[in-house]
C-alpha cells in the first residue's frame, strides 16, 4: 500500500431517498477521475427515470454502489463504503456502519430533514461516526439551505455550521461563497470541471460576513489559538480555521455544511475538499473488538501494523471470479500467504489473492494494513466474520443475531427460476445472519424469514434481479411465539417394554416463565436419582421441544426447566429413554404453565404534516396500535407507536393515499408481546385448518 | 407485591390532591430550581393516576417524545425494584395505554391547538384524558391569557392539569413566598407545591391547597432515586 494512514478517509454517503446520493457519488467519482462519463439518473428520454440506479450501474459496466470504491483526492485515498438504502433494522446496514470512519450526511435543499435522515441519523450517533453534511440539489425550485441546516439543528440536534452560501438559488444558482478563504467559486467546464475561485459578487458581501462570523464563533471554542486571534482582531489563517472545524467534527460536536447541486456539477470539488479535510483518518477513530474468551467484553484495538491482525470481512460479493469478500483491517495488516484464523468457525485461512476495487477494476495487491480497505478472493466466509492472528479470539461483531420476525413462502415461476433461487439464498444467508430460508417439511415451500416485510422484499427484488430468478410470493407470515405465564410441576415415567430391551426413564422437577432469556436448564438432582450421564439427554429432550411448542407449533421462548428428581432403572435406562421422558413431561406439563402466545411489536415512526396528523394517528389506532406520543415539529408531525407487525402488511400504500403521499414511516422490531385473546383465539381456528388441510 | 398495594403505597396520598377533592379545571403546580427534580415528580403524579386505570396527557414543551418515555420507564422501574412489583413487565404493559405523550415546541403551543389535538383524539376514539401534565411552559413570559383560555377548557371538559414552573436561584420569592414567575397567574391555581433542597433532602411544601395548613408536608423527595418518600 502506498498510502500514508493520515491520508485514508473511510466515508460513507448517506441520505435520503431521493435526495440525489446516485448523482453525487457519480460525480466524486468523474472528479477523482474514477470514471470519464456522466450519465444522468435521469434522462431526457425519460428513460432513466424509471431505472433505479442499480440497474443503471450495470448497463455502465461500472459498480459505483459496490460495497468499496476507491478514489483519490488531493493526495488522499478515499474509500466509499455502500450504506444500504434502505432503514428496514439489518445487521447489513449496522455492519457498513461500523466500517465508516467519518460520513457525508447527503440533504435535499427543498425536502430538508426527513424521517429517514433522522433513522440513518440515529445508526450513525449510535457508531459515534462523524458527520459533515451536503445539502443537495440548491438549483430546484423551493430551495431553501439556510431552513435544512435550522433543521439538522433542530431535528437531528447537530452543531450545523455553513462552510458556504450559495450563489443564487433554484434556477439563478451559479455555485457557492467559500466563508473561510472567502472566495466566490464557481464551476465551469462541460461537466463543472473547473473550479473558478474569485471574488464574492457585491450583493452577498454583507451576507458572507455575516455568515463567516457566525461560523468563527462557532468553531473557536474548539481553538484557544483561534480564539486569541479573534479577540486580537489579528489576521485569521485558513490553517487555524480548518483545524478548529476538525477539532469540532472529531469529537462530534460540529457538523460542517456544505452545499450545491450535484446534478448542475456545483459544489461537488469543495466537498471532496471537506472530506479530506475535516473527517478523521483510521487512526482517530478508537475501535474496539470482543473479547470472545472473556464473555464479549470490549477490547480496544491498534491501528499498528505490526499487531497481531484483527480484520472483518463485511461484504461479499458474486464476482465474474468467484466470491468476493471485502476486508477491513483494524489492527496488524493482512499479507498474501498470511494464514489466519476464522474466529466464528475456527477454521484456518490462507490469504490468496488481495486487491483493491476501483469504480471499474481492480487492482492487486500484497498487503492491507490496519485501517485500508480491500477483498479477497477464493475465501469461503460469511459476511460479518472476523479473521484474526492465530492465538487472538477477537470478534469484531456481537455472535448474537435477532431471530427473524417475518416469513415468506416463495415459489418460483419456471425451472430456470428453481436453479437460480438456490444459488441466491445460498448467497444471501451468508451474506445477513438475520435472513434464513429453509424447505417447509409440510408444504415443501421454500421459505424465507427476516426482520421486516421491506427486509425481505429487497430479497425477494435483488433474486429477480441479480439472479433472473422470478418468483411469486405467498402472503408474509409473522414469527408467532409460545411462552408460559407460571410455574407448574412434573413427574413423568417413560416406560416401554414391548420385547427387547425395555425404556424406562423418570424426571421430575417444575418449568416456570423466565423472561428473557430462551431456555435455561438448571439440575438439581441430589444422591444420584438419576445418574449424571443421563442428565443431557434430559436437557435435549425439553431443548427440542422448544422447537415447536405444543399449543400452536409455534417456536416456545422464555421456559426455565428445574429438574430436581427421577429415577432410572439399571438395564432399560438410556439417553433415549430420558430424551424420551423429558418429550414427555414437557408435554404434560405445558398446559398446566398457562402458555400465551406471542407476537412481533414494531416500533413504528410516522412523520406527516400536521393536517394529516388526525388520520395518521386513526390509521395506526386501528392496527392494534398503542400510540406513544406525537411530536408537534412546526409543519410536519412525527407520531411513534407500537404496532403489532402483523397489523402493518401493506400500510405503505395505506399511508400514502391517507396523506396524499405526504407522509413517511420508519419500522423496526422493538419487543415480543402477548396476544389479545380474540387473535389467539383466530391463530387457533387457522392452526386447526391448516393441521386438517394438510392431513 | 401486587398494584393494589402499589397504590395503597402512594405517597402522594399525604398531599392532600386526590383529584376527588380537586374541583374540574384544577390547575396544579409544582416549583423548584432547574433539576430539581419536577418532571420526576410529576411523572409519579402520572404513574399512580395510571395505576388506578386514569388516562394521562403528558405534554412536554422541551423534551422529545422518547425521552418523555425514558422518564417514565425509568421512575416506574424504580418504583418497582422499591416495591418488589413482580412481574414487572406485565404491571407496565398494563399501564401503557392510560398514557398519551404529546411534544409542542414553546412557541406552538397553546390552548386551541392543544384542545384541537384532543378533540381529534377523542372523536376517533383513540384517548381522552383525565390529567393534563405540562411540562416547560415558560412562566417568564406573560401567560396570562393563555392560561385562562386553558383553564376554561379544562373545566368544561373536566380535566386535572399539573405545572411544572422553573424558579431562579437568583430571584426570591415574594413577601407571601409565591415564586416571582408564577405570582402573576398564582390566583388561577389550587395547589402549588414547592421542592426544597435541604441538605441532603429534598422536601415537598405546599404553598397552596393540598394539606397547605401545616406548610411542610410529611413527603420527601428522594434525590437519590428521584422517588417520593414519606417521611
Amino acid at each position: 500500500m502506498k498510502g500514508d494512514i493520515e491520508n485514508i478517509r473511510n466515508i460513507g454517503i448517506s441520505a435520503h431517498i431521493d435526495s440525489g446520493k446516485t448523482t453525487l457519488t457519480e460525480r466524486i467519482l468523474f472528479y477523482t477521475k474514477r470514471i470519464h462519463a456522466i450519465h444522468d439518473v435521469r434522462g431526457k428520454d425519460g428513460v432513466g427515470a424509471t431505472m433505479d440506479s442499480m440497474e443503471l450501474e450495470k448497463e455502465r459496466g461500472i459498480t459505483i454502489a459496490s460495497a468499496a470504491t476507491f478514489c483519490e483526492w488531493n493526495n488522499h485515498e478515499i474509500n466509499i463504503i455502500d450504506t444500504p438504502g434502505h432503514v428496514d433494522f439489518t445487521i447489513e446496514v449496522e455492519r457498513s456502519l461500523r466500517v465508516l470512519d467519518g460520513a457525508v450526511l447527503v440533504l435535499c435543499s427543498v425536502g430538508g430533514v426527513q424521517s429517514q435522515s433522522i433513522t440513518v441519523d440515529q445508526q450513525m450517533k449510535r457508531y459515534r461516526v462523524p458527520r459533515i453534511a451536503f445539502i443537495n440539489k440548491c438549483d430546484r425550485s423551493g430551495a431553501n439551505p439556510a431552513r435544512v441546516i435550522r433543521q439538522l439543528r433542530e431535528k437531528l440536534g447537530h452543531n450545523a455550521v455553513a462552510m458556504q452560501i450559495p450563489i443564487g438559488l433554484e434556477g439563478e444558482h451559479q455555485g457557492v461563497v467559500d466563508l473561510v478563504t472567502m472566495k466566490g467559486l464557481t464551476f465551469e467546464g462541460a461537466h463543472g470541471e473547473a473550479v473558478n475561485s474569485g471574488p464574492i459578487p457585491e450583493e452577498l458581501l454583507d451576507e458572507a460576513r455575516e455568515k463567516r462570523e457566525e461560523l468563527l464563533d462557532a468553531v473557536s471554542i474548539f481553538s484557544d489559538e483561534l480564539t486569541e486571534a479573534i479577540l486580537e482582531e489579528k489576521e485569521i489563517e485558513e490553517r487555524l480555521i480548518y483545524e478548529a472545524i476538525r477539532k469540532g467534527t472529531l469529537t462530534r460536536e460540529l457538523t460542517p455544511v456544505f452545499m450545491g447541486s450535484a446534478y448542475k456539477n456545483k459544489g461537488v470539488q469543495p466537498l471532496l475538499d471537506g472530506v479530506a479535510r475535516f473527517l478523521p483518518c483510521p487512526r482517530d477513530v478508537r475501535n474496539e473488538g470482543l473479547d470472545m474468551a472473556h464473555d464479549e467484553a470490549p477490547v480496544e484495538l491498534v491501528a499498528d501494523p505490526k499487531a497481531p491482525v484483527v480484520a472483518l470481512a463485511f461484504k461479499l460479493e458474486e464476482g465474474q471470479y468467484g466470491q468476493l469478500t471485502y476486508i477491513r483491517v483494524y489492527q496488524g495488516s493482512l499479507s498474501k500467504g498470511d494464514t489466519v484464523i476464522n474466529v466464528r468457525t475456527g477454521n484456518k485461512v490462507k490469504i490468496g489473492r488481495l486487491v483493491r476495487m476501483h469504480a471499474d477494476q481492480m487492482e492487486d495487491i500484497e498487503s492491507i494494513q490496519a485501517g485500508f480497505i480491500g477483498a479477497l478472493f477464493g475465501v469461503d466466509c460469511a459476511s460479518g466474520d472476523t479473521f484474526v492472528a492465530p492465538g487472538l479470539n477477537i470478534s469484531m461483531t456481537s455472535m448474537y443475531v435477532p431471530d427473524p420476525v417475518i416469513s415468506l413462502a416463495i415459489v418460483p415461476k419456471d425451472n430456470n427460476a428453481q436453479m437460480n433461487i438456490a444459488k441466491a439464498l445460498n448467497r444471501f444467508v451468508k451474506e445477513d445472519p438475520t435472513f434464513r430460508s429453509f424447505v417447509d417439511d409440510e408444504t415443501g415451500e421454500t421459505i424465507i424469514e427476516g426482520m421486516g416485510e421491506l427486509h425481505l422484499e429487497v430479497y425477494v427484488e435483488r433474486m429477480r434481479r441479480e439472479y433472473k430468478a422470478e418468483v411469486k410470493t405467498g402472503a408474509p407470515r409473522v414469527r408467532y411465539r409460545e411462552t408460559i405465564t407460571q410455574l407448574a410441576e412434573f413427574d413423568y415415567i417413560h416406560k416401554k417394554q414391548t420385547g427387547g430391551a425395555g425404556q424406562f426413564g423418570r424426571v421430575a422437577g417444575w418449568i416456570e416463565p423466565v423472561p428473557g432469556e430462551e431456555f435455561v436448564f438448571e439440575n438439581k438432582v441430589t444422591g444420584g436419582a438419576i445418574p449424571t450421564q443421563y442428565i443431557p439427554a434430559v436437557e435435549k429432550g425439553f431443548k427440542e421441544c422448544m422447537a415447536k411448542g405444543p399449543k400452536m407449533e409455534y417456536p416456545v421462548t422464555g421456559v426455565k426447566v428445574v429438574l430436581n428428581d427421577g429415577a432410572s432403572h439399571s438395564v432399560d435406562s438410556s439417553d433415549m429413554a430420558f430424551k424420551a421422558a423429558a418429550k414427555g413431561a414437557f408435554r404434560e406439563v405445558y398446559g398446566r404453565a398457562k402458555p400465551v402466545i406471542h407476537e412481533p411489536i414494531m416500533k413504528v415512526v410516522v412523520e406527516t404534516p400536521n393536517e394529516f396528523q388526525g388520520s395518521v394517528m386513526g390509521s395506526l389506532n386501528q392496527r392494534r396500535g398503542l400510540i406513544v406520543g406525537s411530536q408537534d415539529e412546526g409543519v410536519m408531525s412525527v407520531i411513534e407507536a407500537e404496532i403489532p407487525l402483523s397489523e402493518m402488511f401493506g400500510y405503505s400504500t395505506v399511508l400514502r393515499s391517507l396523506t396524499q403521499g405526504k407522509a413517511q414511516f420508519t419500522m423496526e422490531f422493538a419487543t415480543y408481546r402477548e396476544v389479545p385473546k380474540f387473535i389467539a383465539e383466530e391463530l387457533a381456528k387457522k392452526a386447526a385448518e391448516t393441521k386438517q388441510h394438510v392431513a | 407485591m401486587l398494584k393494589k398495594d402499589l397504590i395503597l403505597r402512594n405517597p402522594l396520598k399525604l398531599i392532600g390532591t386526590d383529584e376527588a377533592l380537586l374541583q374540574s379545571g384544577a390547575f396544579c403546580a409544582v416549583t423548584a430550581r432547574a433539576g430539581v427534580g419536577k418532571t420526576a415528580f410529576l411523572v409519579q403524579i402520572a404513574l399512580y393516576n395510571q395505576l388506578r386505570g386514569k388516562n394521562v396527557l403528558h405534554i412536554s414543551l422541551t423534551d422529545p417524545v422518547r425521552k418523555v418515555d425514558l422518564w417514565y420507564r425509568e421512575v416506574f422501574r424504580r418504583l418497582s425494584e422499591k416495591y418488589r412489583v413482580q412481574p414487572m413487565d406485565h404491571l407496565w404493559e398494563e399501564i401503557l395505554p392510560h398514557r398519551f405523550i404529546m411534544t409542542f415546541r414553546v412557541e406552538g403551543f397553546s390552548a386551541p391547538i392543544l384542545e384541537e389535538r384532543l378533540n381529534n383524539l377523542s372523536e376517533q376514539g383513540i384517548f381522552s384524558p383525565r390529567l393534563i401534565i405540562i411540562d416547560g411552559l415558560p412562566f417568564d413570559k406573560d401567560l396570562g391569557p393563555q392560561l385562562s383560555g386553558l383553564k376554561q377548557f379544562c373545566r368544561e371538559n373536566d380535566f386535572q392539569v399539573w405545572f411544572t414552573v422553573r424558579t431562579h436561584r437568583h430571584e426570591d420569592p415574594g413577601p407571601d413566598g409565591v415564586p416571582v414567575p408564577l405570582a402573576p397567574v398564582f390566583d388561577l391555581f389550587d395547589v402549588v407545591l414547592q421542592l426544597q433542597p435541604e441538605g441532603q433532602e429534598i422536601h415537598v411544601n405546599a404553598l397552596k391547597g393540598a394539606n397547605s395548613d401545616t406548610k411542610e408536608l410529611s413527603i420527601l423527595l428522594d434525590p437519590s432515586t428521584m422517588l417520593l418518600l414519606d417521611s
